[in-house]
């Protein structure tokens, strides 16, 4: 008896059936690049249950981390085209090119939707000699190689956010790595390290409750659900050039998947996005909503690939320049 | 555990063997930073590799002072039965992502409980799928894990299934 | 004070809490119980699962899984010296020689008495000292993990059974492992030896159930035809005098619980590991050998691991930090309720405080009734065929081992890890200290690196640092004083003293 032979008459029988059937026949596979309780792993699980109302069918997410998220990208990379399993991501596949960290980025996916964008703001301890960014600058440049800066591996937020600065004043610091911005900002509580670029939406509940205080938001407008931090263009004008910027949330399917699969995608996440809940969770923590797909999208992420990389490579910590990857300077 | 007086059949073999890995982890650790700084990413390897390399010849010098061995690995230490299902195990993982899930899984159980039991075909078969059905409810069903489906098209099934069940959304 | 008994209350007041509370706590056990299902994958499905409901009811689920989840993990631990979780390892050494001898009723009793009182002392904590007590873990600092982590991997010399060069060895071989991958601070690659595949490191949940499940049904197969043990069915609830007997110990492991649990980057498995260790340096004369299945060192793990479920939410509910990976999901799922978790949420909503204390208490009790009962059924386990559990469990940790990642590799490095299990047992290496090295890997690993960066690299600075302050003190001298303690330096000391 061959088991091989009667699975395959099965699957032959079902997958007619199937491809009568329409999207979603089955369950969609959701692959989200970042640990369980993370930024990327909030976003996309309190925005996919209105997608599933949406499309009918229900998403399956699953946590793969690893390798700033290659492992997931990859994972989602060696799928089927099909539309059943999905990318659920954010910025950091943008830079591996440059950063040696794998030769996939998004150029290789469909965006279905760039959700929304975080802020960057620059955080200090509550007990830290300095209050504003200019001030910091001065204290540092003024006793160098004595404040301690958070940072997380080269290409994340923080190393971006030290760029900018660095292309701009000498930083005398010592960095202290640490795997993401919110262990790093136990730490900053805790008085293991000084100053900590982050993510706005991060920071805010500690900055409220004043156990850490805000040196500057870096943006050019100042944040509704916090008027009061000054932004760093109201003190240091040069930063103009370079902002906004930030790390970004999106959902993705590998190129070639078929047009009316994506549409539906696109439609249901579109939807999605709109939900009231979610606005006000995104606005809550200081998420701007972007909600962009197709050329716009693409033109975003081209962008946000061309100023970031260049960034990297001009303070030295990109592997590759962005030019052998035909990326111009911005 | 008591620390046996006699070598077992092997035990030198896998003494050197883990002394020569661990030599050549603790090149690879090296390769990593060098002595760059103590800070750098390849301290703690280093470190770690060089404690295995120290103890890993201690013990091999400790089971050199042991009597010789007397034969008999694949009697003692590896005897067929083990083996088989080590040869078993190799191939599930090998043919889970071509065939999927449910099929190996289902051959792998009823073809070992067959083997170990000694007992009726239709004993096994029962016992196995009766325990592959309670494994794909609690890890299919109820958490949600996507096994490589392979050649049967089980995600399709379940969702007609459901469909059938709840009559849609 | 009145609002605050209410909104602890309100567990018990509605039905419907309660009844999350129960079937959470009952399916916890299970998830617990099988190795490759965890705490951490049920709470994030149950994310999406609870999705639309009220915060009330979704959070009394995950908090019943939690609490069961945790003490699950002990009965296959005793059972078939497999543990289900992690924070299960040291529950096995003695656990599982119980069983052998035809105790698994009484081991069970004693793990589940005992895990409740553990579970009520953090509780207790949690209610009474949350503030200052998550104040104390938030000082330490990098220096301070570091040095826990080494106090960590002294263990090694407890794991070790027969020989501790084995021990160094295997443990030392777990920190390694640890490593393996790229690093999360500097993305620079270890020993990944340009495989793509490697780059992710090697899953800790996949190395554990390959050396203890795998590697454990392998060898059961040699014994196939020995008579299986029966177990005596006898008194299962400990006296009193038990008990009693074994309530300053209770007492001592369950603070070690509560505080481990409560530093944000430590959890249950380690605070297990240390707990045991602590009884079998406390205990002068064990009725039984420990490893030969001491009463102390079931109570030790046990009361611990389920100490450190209130410590990790000291952290979460007073400052917003995650005291372990089930809480860091929980944090997020408060957010996708509407709530902010973070210092003001004691402040602004001191009702969700008393809530979860009151749904730990609970959960805690009926993990206690769940418990008790049914132990017979449970022990059976043990009296199956050998031919129809080994293939269950071999199954079992397959499924278990793609669970974590969704991901082929990580079968095939279980199945690598059985397998070089399987010899390592055959000659006599102990396989506890490399899971140990494992779990360690990271803690020291990024902490110490932290810490001499932090004094630019100096070794003066650093001791200069570790001596000016009194924590730093306590744990170096705690250190000193255990490592000397398991060398033969301590015999040759003695001597000179006396």
């Amino acid at each position: 008896m061959s088991v091989k032979l009667m699975g395959a008459v099965i699957a032959l029988g079902l997958s007619a059936g199937a491809a009568f059937a329409e999207y979603p026949a089955k369950e969609i596979q959701g692959i989200i690049q970042w640990g369980a309780g993370g930024s990327t792993d909030v976003v996309m699980r309190s925005v996919t249950p209105h997608a599933e109302k949406a499309l009918g069918g229900s998403v399956v997410m699953q946590n793969v981390t690893g390798g700033v998220g290659a492992i997931a990208l990859n994972q989602v990379a060696d799928a089927e085209a099909d539309g059943y399993t999905v990318l659920m991501g954010a910025e950091n596949p943008l830079l591996y090119k440059v950063m040696g960290l794998g030769d996939k980025d998004y150029s290789d996916f469909t965006p279905i939707t760039l959700l929304a964008r975080g802020t960057p703001i620059l955080v200090a301890g509550k007990d830290a000699p300095f209050n504003t960014y200019p001030e910091m600058l001065a204290y540092v440049q003024a006793n160098p190689d004595t404040v301690r800066f958070g940072s997380t591996g080269p290409g994340g937020l923080p190393s971006v956010v030290t760029a900018m600065i660095t292309s701009t004043a000498e930083l005398p610091v010592i960095f202290v790595p640490y795997d993401g911005d919110g262990p790093a900002l136990t730490a900053l509580q805790g008085g293991a390290i000084d100053v900590m670029p982050a993510v706005f939406g991060v920071a805010i509940e500690g900055i409220r409750a004043g156990t850490m205080k805000p040196l500057a938001l870096f943006d050019v407008e100042p944040m509704a659900a916090a008027p009061e931090i000054p932004t760093i263009v109201s003190t240091n004008p040069e930063f103009g050039a370079m902002l906004p910027w930030g790390p970004f949330f999106g959902v993705f399917v590998k190129n070639g998947t078929p047009d009316d699969v994506v549409a539906k995608l696109r439609a249901a996440y579109s939807e999605a996005t709109k939900a009231p809940d979610f606005v006000e969770l995104m606005a809550g923590r200081g998420f701007t909503m972007m909600d962009i797909t197709g050329d716009e999208a693409q033109a975003f992420l081209a962008k946000w690939q061309q100023t970031t990389s260049w960034l990297m490579q001009d303070a030295g910590l990109a592997k590759t320049s962005p030019e052998a990857f035909g990326i111009t300077r911005p | 555990m008591q620390p046996q007086n006699n070598r077992r059949p092997g035990e030198l073999a896998f003494a050197l063997f883990l002394a020569g890995f661990s030599a050549f982890l603790l090149y690879t650790a090296y390769g990593i930073s060098g002595f760059e700084a103590l800070s750098a990413p390849g301290a703690i390897p280093m470190a770690a590799t060089a404690a295995m390399l120290i103890t890993a010849g201690l013990v091999v010098v400790q089971t050199l002072r042991k009597p010789a061995a007397g034969l008999g690995f694949w009697r003692f230490v590896l005897p067929p039965i083990v083996v088989v299902v080590m040869v078993g195990l190799l191939a599930f993982a090998a043919v889970l992502k071509p065939l999927g899930f449910l099929p190996v899984s289902a051959l792998f159980l009823v073809l070992t409980i067959k083997l170990l039991s000694r007992r009726g075909w239709g004993y096994s078969v029962a016992i196995g799928l009766g325990c592959l059905l309670v494994i794909y409810l609690t890890f299919r069903v109820g958490f949600s894990v996507l096994m490589p489906p392979g050649i049967v098209p089980e995600g399709e099934m379940l969702a007609w299934f459901r469909g059938l069940l709840g009559g849609g959304r | 004070m009145a609002e605050a008994f209410w909104a602890f209350a309100t567990v018990f007041t509605q039905l419907d809490l309660l009844g999350l509370v129960a079937l959470g706590t009952f399916a916890g056990i299970y998830i617990g119980a099988i190795p490759g299902l965890s705490v951490t994958m049920a709470v994030s499905i149950l994310i999406s699962f609870t999705f639309a409901w009220d915060v009330y009811p979704a959070i009394s689920l995950m908090i019943g899984i939690y609490m069961g989840g945790v003490y699950g993990g002990s009965r296959t631990a005793i059972l078939l010296n497999i543990p289900g979780a992690p924070s299960a390892i040291a529950t096995a050494l003695d656990g599982y020689p119980m069983a052998q001898k035809g105790d698994a009723g009484v081991a069970i009793g004693v793990t589940t008495v005992m895990s409740f009182f553990g579970g009520l002392v953090g509780i207790l904590v949690l209610a009474v000292a949350a503030p200052v007590i998550a104040d104390f873990a938030l000082r330490f600092q990098p220096r301070d993990y570091m040095l826990l982590a080494l106090l960590g991997i002294l263990l090694v010399g407890s794991l070790s059974g027969g020989s501790l060069v084995k021990g160094i060895f295997a443990g030392a071989l777990g920190i390694g492992i640890g490593s393996v991958g790229m690093d999360p601070l500097t993305f620079t690659e270890r020993f990944t030896f340009d495989f793509p595949v490697l780059r992710q490191g090697v899953s800790f949940i996949a190395v554990m159930i390959g050396l203890f499940g795998v590697s454990e049904a392998l060898m059961q197969l040699r014994h196939l035809d020995t008579p299986i043990i029966k177990q005596k069915i006898g008194r299962i609830v400990p006296s009193w005098g038990t008990i009693r007997k074994h309530l300053p110990l209770s007492l001592q492991t369950s603070s070690i619980g509560v505080i481990i649990g409560a530093l944000p980057g430590t959890g249950g498995d380690i605070a297990a590991l240390l707990a045991y260790d602590h009884a079998k340096r406390v205990t002068k004369n064990p009725e039984v050998p420990f490893g030969q299945g001491a009463m102390e060192g079931l109570i030790a793990p046990e009361t611990a691991n389920n100490a450190a479920v209130g410590g990790a939410f000291i952290p979460m509910i007073t400052l917003g930090i995650p005291g372990d990976a089930v809480t860091a999901i929980m944090i997020g799922a408060l957010f996708i309720h509407g709530l902010n978790p973070g210092p003001m949420l004691m402040i602004d909503q001191p009702d969700m405080f008393w809530f979860i204390v009151g749904a730990l208490f609970t959960a805690n009790v009926f993990m206690l009734i769940f418990g008790l009962t049914g132990v017979r059924v449970f022990t059976k386990i043990v009296e199956m065929p050998r031919a129809v559990l080994i293939p269950l469990i071999m199954l079992l940790s397959i499924v278990g081992a793609y669970a974590v990642n969704n991901s082929v590799t990580d079968v095939y490095w279980m199945l690598g890890f059985g397998v070089f299990g399987y010899f390592m047992k055959q000659y006599d290496y102990p396989l506890g200290p490399v899971v140990l090295g494992v779990i360690l890997s990271r803690l020291l690993d990024d902490n110490w690196r932290r810490a001499i960066i932090s004094v630019r690299e100096s070794v003066p600075g650093f001791m200069a640092g570790v001596l000016g302050s009194p924590l730093s003190t306590v744990l170096f001298v705690s250190v000193i004083l255990i490592f000397v303690s398991q060398t033969p330096l301590w015999g040759w000391i003695k001597r000179r003293v006396t």
